[in-house]
């Protein structure tokens, strides 16, 4: 491993002779570098090996080729957990960014007060998903929860929410959203700021209504923000796991996470399954890969539509 | 911004400190390679340690043992306490202990195979043993067995025998099912109480008048209304506590006696499975959604939400710290007469690594913890599970206290049986789930669910015997 550190100096040695500032930085940036090899590169590139062979983790790899990448194409719980995965993301990537913008532009003004709904809505954020899970089961528990008292009292009839195979993924994303609102109207709240208000009192100056200012002003002025934001919500909703795995009972039972009966599986749960619950980590790495070339290429299409929508300055 | 000199030295220490990181970064990417062996050799103070000829002589060399067990809060203190004894009795050997949670411990084991530094033993779920032994992780015990143990005197050796007669483990203790019933619960719907003739016919028309919803009503009452129920009439979970032990008992089964292929989809079975659902579907069995909105799927029982359940041993302490009135008897029969009572046999396995001194070591132990009523005894007396030496289970030590019928546990072994584990054991039974919990659920006729359920099965069979 430390001759790959050793490879890399030549490159940076161009210059023909690193100067004081050039050694020092290096040697700043050295534990880092050695982490990123042995920990991140290593493992990916374990991972990209693996992936192309049979590894039960209990002994070693056995090359098979392309084995499973086909076992994978030909699987019908890969495809029915890749869908779950793009369900959970087409709901919840865009009602979060919506109603995460408009919160923001809501508690954007200068009153004292907003800081306390600010702080309210982040607080969500901060907690971890066991206590949100335990919140939501007061809530949402077919036999005791809140949710089902009101509608029975309503006359209508009781529902099994996270155990009814329809409702399971809308209420994880709702849910979701409820938790990852406040830490994306951070994000908006920051973008708002740098919009120079001038332009809005131009604007004003016009005639120009709330409505009109919020859909001409804010919302072209401020779309370098949501084009971070939707990156960064879809990548980290493709990976999603912590959520589901907790609120679907994995902490209970490994292989009843994803239910009931595998309609909220979603990607990550099934590689987690595969790889540590079945032992077949060649395939759990070959489900990554494939996870990783999905992202890649969502990224790169969301790169190249940005120049349609985007505006920088 | 010092002088030249300060420069030229922070330029030489700089030098320095980069070329330590660097060894540094190595010596720690080297250390994750071979620390296997390094720990093995390292630690034994004599001078001679490693060396497999020396184990036999008389002045017994000093040994490291890594033992590992999955912990829970009700035993550490009790497991510390035999391994203290353990090194009085054989000061040549020093313990060392690696436990945590059963989720992560088991979670960490396979990683510690893969880097070859699990220990030397471990405590292995009943149900894993299969996983490892037919993976090559085990060592083979049946020569020590055939040697050091008369089976005659012990419950569950036979629990750990694969399909060419070889053992791979010795149990520490037995987790075998019977039906618990909460007497309160019977008393008020005016129910006898179970008796061991009990069909499962018997057992759900009882269950039918201690099925009551939030209102009061029972399940015999036309007004009772199956979307709020506030008690079951018996909870079911998944394989060992739910649907091994019907299936068995109207003929069925899961696996053929190789282990290998599926015999899911016959008459028999489906014919249990008609008797669950049609329980289900009137609740008075909790379907797999219903036990959702429990804290655990043991849960009901202990929390007075169930009048019966069929349980494995260690479920009397839940029961008990409940302070539940209950008792318990042998679990029904089938129409046909038939009794089926699954059985765990948790069990103390050796890592086919461990040789020489280390190996011998390892073995001490599992005679140490078998053989020595003592041991059995105190173990017993956490009431985790029926000790494996039948001396001390038929004690009246193990015999007293809640329940009182703990005779029961002892007169399932006459018709016990294991949950046909074998190395891809959780993944066939996670496929067998996903499909009968669908017509548990009403979603899909049993036939279907059966049918499916074997191609499935057969899949993860094929995957991992046929390569």
């Amino acid at each position: 491993m430390s001759k790959r550190t050793g490879g890399d100096l030549p490159a940076i040695k161009r210059k023909k002779r690193l100067d004081s500032d050039g050694k020092w930085g290096l040697l700043m940036v050295t534990p880092y570098l050695v982490h990123f090899i042995v920990f991140v590169l290593g493992s990916l590139l374990a991972s990209l090996y693996f992936s192309f062979s049979d590894y039960d983790i209990l002994n070693p790899p056995k090359w098979t080729g392309l084995d499973n990448y086909a076992k994978l194409f030909n699987e019908s719980v890969f495809w029915k957990a890749l869908w779950n995965t793009v369900y959970f993301t087409i709901l919840f990537v865009p009602l979060q960014t919506i109603l995460a913008l408009i919160l923001a532009v809501a508690l954007n003004q200068k009153l004292r007060v907003l800081k306390l709904f600010r702080l309210a809505h982040f607080l969500p954020v901060i907690s971890s998903w066991t206590v949100i899970m335990y919140v939501s089961d007061a809530i949402f528990n077919p036999r005791f929860g809140f949710a089902n008292a009101f509608l029975i009292k309503l006359g209508l009839d009781p529902q099994k929410w996270l155990q009814d195979a329809h409702l399971v993924i809308p209420l994880l994303v709702m849910i979701a959203v409820w938790k990852g609102i406040g830490y994306i109207m951070v994000i908006f709240l920051a973008g708002l700021q740098n919009v120079p208000s001038d332009v809005y009192e131009a604007a004003e100056i016009d005639g120009a209504g709330t409505l009109r200012k919020f859909r001409h002003i804010t919302v072209p002025l401020i779309s370098g923000t949501t084009f971070l934001v939707l990156i960064l919500s879809t990548i980290s909703t493709f990976q999603a796991f912590e959520q589901i795995y907790v609120m679907t009972g994995g902490a209970m039972d490994a292989s009843s996470a994803g239910g009931p009966n595998k309609a909220s599986l979603v990607l990550m749960i099934y590689l987690y399954q595969e790889g540590f619950s079945f032992l077949r980590m060649g395939y759990a790495s070959a489900i990554a890969w494939v996870l990783f070339v999905i992202l890649f290429l969502l990224t790169v299409v969301q790169v190249v539509l940005q120049k349609k929508w985007v505006h920088y300055e | 911004m010092g002088g030249h000199a300060m420069k030229g030295k922070l330029k030489s220490w700089g030098t320095l400190l980069l070329s330590l990181t660097l060894v540094t970064a190595m010596l720690l990417t080297a250390c994750s390679g071979g620390n296997g062996g390094k720990s093995n050799g390292g630690n034994a103070e004599s001078p001679g340690a490693g060396g497999d000829d020396k184990g036999k002589a008389e002045q017994a060399e000093k040994v490291e043992l890594r033992l590992g067990f999955y912990s829970s809060a009700q035993s550490d203190d009790k497991m510390q306490e035999l391994i203290d004894k353990f090194q009085v009795k054989h000061p040549n050997i020093t313990i060392k202990t690696e436990s945590s949670p059963y989720n992560q411990f088991f979670q960490k084991l396979d990683t510690q195979i893969a880097a070859e530094s699990a220990p030397d033993l471990w405590l292995s779920d009943g149900v894993l043993v299969p996983k490892y032994a037919e993976r090559g992780v085990l060592k083979d015990l049946t020569p020590l067995i055939e040697q050091d143990l008369n089976k005659d005197d012990y419950f569950g050796l036979d629990f750990n025998k694969d399909a060419n007669g070889k053992y791979w483990g010795v149990p520490q203790g037995i987790q075998i099912a019977v039906l618990y019933y909460n007497k309160d619960m019977f008393d008020e719907a005016k129910v006898e109480y179970p008796t061991a003739d009990w069909t499962w016919d018997d057992l759900k028309s009882a269950a039918e008048k201690l099925t009551k919803d939030s209102t009061g009503k029972f399940a015999t009452d036309p007004a009772f209304d199956k979307n709020k129920i506030s008690q079951y009439g018996l909870t079911f979970f998944s394989i060992t506590e739910g649907w091994m032990t019907v299936l068995k008992s109207f003929g069925g089964g899961v696996l053929d006696e190789t282990l290998t292929k599926s015999v899911i989809n016959s008459p028999e079975n489906k014919k249990a499975l008609d008797w669950i659902v049609d329980g289900m579907n009137r609740e008075l069995l909790t379907t797999p959604s219903d036990l959702k909105s429990f804290q655990s799927n043991m849960a009901p029982f202990p929390s007075k939400a169930a009048a019966m359940r069929i349980g494995i041993y260690a479920r009397t302490i839940d029961a008990n710290a409940a302070e539940l009135n209950y008792d318990v008897t042998i679990l029904p029969k089938g129409p046909e007469g038939k009794r089926f009572s699954p059985v765990i046999a948790n069990s103390w396995v050796i890592n086919k690594k461990a040789e020489g001194a280390k190996g011998d070591a390892a073995w001490e132990w599992i005679k140490y913890w078998a053989t020595e009523d003592e041991v059995q005894k105190e173990w017993a007396s956490l009431g985790e599970a029926v000790p494996v030496k039948k001396s001390v289970a038929n004690s009246s030590e193990f015999l007293s206290g809640k329940p009182e019928n703990k005779q029961a546990f002892l007169d399932s072994f006459e018709f016990a049986g294991t949950l046909d584990v074998n190395a891809v054991w959780s993944e066939w039974v996670g496929k067998f789930n996903d499909n009968i919990n669908r017509a548990f659920e009403g979603e899909v006729p049993v036939d279907e669910a059966l049918k499916k359920a074997d191609t499935e099965v057969q899949q993860v069979l094929d995957e991992f015997y046929k390569k």
